[in-house]
């Protein structure tokens, strides 16, 4: 049942003195999302007249308006400066993650959604946790960036590091859990529920059933733990790196 | 003890687990709905704000949620 989770995957070999193990399914599923995003855009780009006074096109129409919506409502808290020089890595982060999220919906059979392995979601938390670092140096200095960990006073420096590592941790664990659990619901639900009718509507009646309500529930259940799960968390996510990124520069 | 027992009490940790953690979010949850509830009533031209500010406030509360479902699965498969 749990297959589709993805740990029978998993290979392990020693790199030198470290012992590496990797999922090759959501290795590939990780790097084919990323080929088939980069296609996109280069397709994107491909539409945007060469001329600035022509008409826009189709394709313009359509980015200008997503860069739009990330900048209004996903940086919207964001200081104006900073959205500007956050906005490429904000779009990115948002459409990795909502393809990877959205990537399990695929009927592809072996098919992990990256976003449900725990390696890939920490990835990414940390790739934001060092981003804060670097936006705090950027704006404050090396100096009052540090000094930042000492206030409001020297005690509290374990405090802070640990409730760095605690924002970190949770972020890349909000990810995960959701898809993961979502993962989980849409495998176990649906057996259980075979087996319900089977027992309460007795073999005939229970059989026919089957086709009816288990396509009903499979559709419910992955347009709610895989579109609109998907979504919102691709969101919650980028929204919260971009607050933390805030936060470090303030 | 035997297998089975151990077995036992790992199916009812992860029931416990799993009940218990899901308490707070589903208050903070309700709380969170409740009010954006009200506020969606008393200025509806305000919804569509309300109502994506309320998504991400209950993907944030649901968090301590997440932890108790990982701790669950981790009681379950890998323990």
């Amino acid at each position: 049942m749990f297959a589709t989770v993805g740990k029978d995957l998993v290979l392990r070999f020693r790199l030198g003195p470290i012992l590496v193990a990797l999922n090759p399914a959501t290795l590939g599923a990780a790097l084919g999302i990323s080929l088939l995003l980069v296609g996109l855009v280069l397709w994107l780009r491909r539409g945007i007249p060469q001329d600035p006074q022509a008409p826009p096109s189709r394709r313009l129409v359509l980015l200008m308006a997503f860069l739009d919506l990330l900048e209004n409502q996903v940086l919207g808290g964001t200081d104006a400066r900073l959205r500007r020089s956050l906005l490429p890595f904000m779009a990115t982060l948002f459409l990795y993650i909502l393809a990877c999220n959205l990537s399990s919906l695929l009927p592809i059979p072996g098919m992990v959604a990256p976003t449900q392995d725990l390696n890939v979601t920490l990835g990414l938390a940390l790739l934001v946790y060092l981003l804060t670092h670097v936006y705090g140096v950027r704006t404050k200095g090396v100096f009052r960036h540090a000094k930042g960990y000492l206030e409001p006073i020297p005690v509290m420096l374990p405090l802070n590091l640990v409730g760095d590592m605690g924002r970190t941790l949770s972020h890349g664990f909000r990810l995960f859990g959701n898809m993961l659990g979502g993962a989980i619901m849409v495998a176990v639900a649906i057996p259980v529920l075979v087996d319900l009718l089977l027992r309460f509507f007795g073999p005939l009646v229970g059989t026919l059933a089957i086709p009816i309500v288990g396509t009903g529930a499979s559709l419910l259940l992955n347009a709610f733990f895989g579109v609109f799960a998907g979504i919102v968390q691709a969101l919650v996510f980028t929204l919260l790196a971009a607050a933390y990124i805030q936060v470090a520069t303030e | 003890m035997g297998p089975e027992l151990v077995q036992g009490l790992k199916y009812l940790a992860a029931g416990i687990c799993m009940g218990i953690g899901a308490i707070g979010p589903a208050l903070g949850e309700g709380r969170i709905g409740a009010s954006a509830l009200e506020a969606m009533a008393r200025q509806p031209e305000m919804a569509n704000t309300l109502f994506r500010n309320m998504i991400i406030a209950d993907a944030i509360a649901e968090t301590t949620g997440i932890y108790s479902l990982l701790v669950a699965i981790m009681i379950l498969f890998v323990v």
